[in-house]
């Protein structure tokens, strides 16, 4: 069994780094075998929207470290993601290999996979889309999330002076490899609203009527009893949440490959279309930045 | 022709609940607008899956469901609209509009950014 340990940090010795090594060594007392690796000391290139990984079998044509990546995460049985909040979300580096992830997304490549997050803050109150990128990574990938704990400290390395904290991520290191070990995706952290993402973060409707999950785009009816709101979820909706396989495989086959044809229809009218926008101010975005003397 | 005409095309999972010709009968009645129907579904089962192979063919072939209205009234075309959004929510896709007349396609569209289209 082995569990890997994700960074979405780039400080070493800080927070997100203490905090998941500490976390390893609780799933190594569980037998497992571990490993730790840094996003940011990899290069991950943007998505460029190309969609050759969907519309051909080859997959993505970017050369950089993301199939690498994706290799360390297929060798793993489980995922321990570890990073900081930063302005109430997650670490670019993540996002950025979100929007890489989307051939995997549509093949369902790591699908059944478990996972843990720990988000360290700094701030109370400035932490309300932090479980945003990692719910979509692994919503995605297909992974059984049992763990998402933020993690309150602040300065480098001051984690250490939190010894609950400290025993919190080891307990958190040893349940994931234990749920991998017995295959039980029983949920460990404190429940959310959404059953599935277990986030508290709820969008109304334009309707006023209907609230849904941004998230799992599961929809629901707020409800206030006793003086105390809850979500009363559409159970069809709870069936087919967002990251659900045949949700996902839906949503490649009729919203994004679909799209060939209309862009090929469209074509020769865009062509014409499109002069109006081609030179303006593209000079300006070619200028490569001046290295500083 | 009628001035307004749309097709909503909705692609399988996109409706929030069945479209019954019974309920979109009432639709046109309540608001006097001309309202049509047709389901085409090419999937076949995959190992106990529905599976379709949509790359590289026509959007007009793939399995889908298409809710047409059409009007010469404004008011009532859009009435309409709102209460199809109402129910099944709008069409997902960019393409999910194709072969309405153009003011048929701009006011659906309108109609799902005014009210967010059930989404």
């Amino acid at each position: 069994m082995k569990i890997l340990g994700l960074l979405g940090s780039f400080r070493k010795n800080g927070n997100s780094d203490i905090l998941a090594k500490e976390a390893l060594m609780g799933a190594e007392e569980a037998g497992a075998e571990v490993e730790l690796l840094r996003l940011t000391d990899h290069r991950i290139e943007p998505c460029q929207g190309f969609g050759l990984c969907l519309f051909r079998k080859e997959g993505c044509h970017i050369k950089d470290d993301v199939k690498f990546i994706w290799s360390k995460i297929g060798e793993a049985d489980g995922i321990l993601l570890s990073g900081p909040c930063y302005f109430l979300e997650a670490t670019a580096v993540i996002k950025q290999l979100i929007d890489r992830a989307w051939v995997l997304a549509h093949r369902g490549t790591f699908r059944g996979k478990y996972a843990s997050v720990m988000i360290t803050y700094g701030t109370k109150g400035w932490t309300s889309l932090a479980m945003l990128q990692p719910n979509i990574f692994f919503g995605i990938l297909g992974f059984k999330v049992i763990h998402r704990e933020a993690v309150h400290t602040q300065g480098l390395g001051e984690v250490v002076h939190e010894n609950q904290s400290l025993q919190k991520a080891r307990r958190i290191g040893l349940e994931l490899a234990r749920a991998v070990e017995n295959q039980d995706p029983t949920y460990r952290s404190t429940p959310g609203l959404c059953p599935i993402c277990q986030d508290w973060n709820i969008r109304v409707l334009k309707d006023r009527k209907n609230v849904e999950c941004p998230t799992c785009g599961v929809r629901g009816r707020l409800t206030v009893r006793d003086g105390v709101i809850d979500v009363e979820f559409d159970q069809r909706a709870l069936g087919e949440y967002r990251f659900d396989p045949e949700v996902c495989y839906n949503h490649f086959t009729y919203h994004i490959k679909p799209s060939r044809d209309y862009f090929m229809r469209t074509k020769d009218e865009r062509k014409v279309m499109v002069r109006r926008y081609k030179n303006y101010l593209n000079p300006a975005s070619s200028i490569e930045p001046k290295a500083e003397e | 022709m009628a001035k307004y005409i749309v097709h909503l095309r909705y692609y399988p999972g996109d409706p929030l609940e069945e479209i019954r010709r019974t309920d979109l009968d009432r639709i046109a009645g309540a608001h006097g607008v001309e309202v049509s129907f047709e389901k085409m579904d090419h999937r076949d089962m995959v190992d106990g899956k529905l599976r379709e192979e949509t790359l590289d063919w026509p959007l007009e072939e793939i399995s889908q469901e298409i809710i047409t209205i059409r009007s010469e009234d404004e008011p009532r075309f859009r009435r309409a609209v709102e209460a199809i959004y109402d129910r099944y929510r709008s069409p997902r896709t960019p393409y999910g509009f194709w072969g309405s007349s153009p003011e048929g396609a701009r006011l659906a569209k309108t109609v799902a950014d005014e009210t967010g289209g059930g989404w």
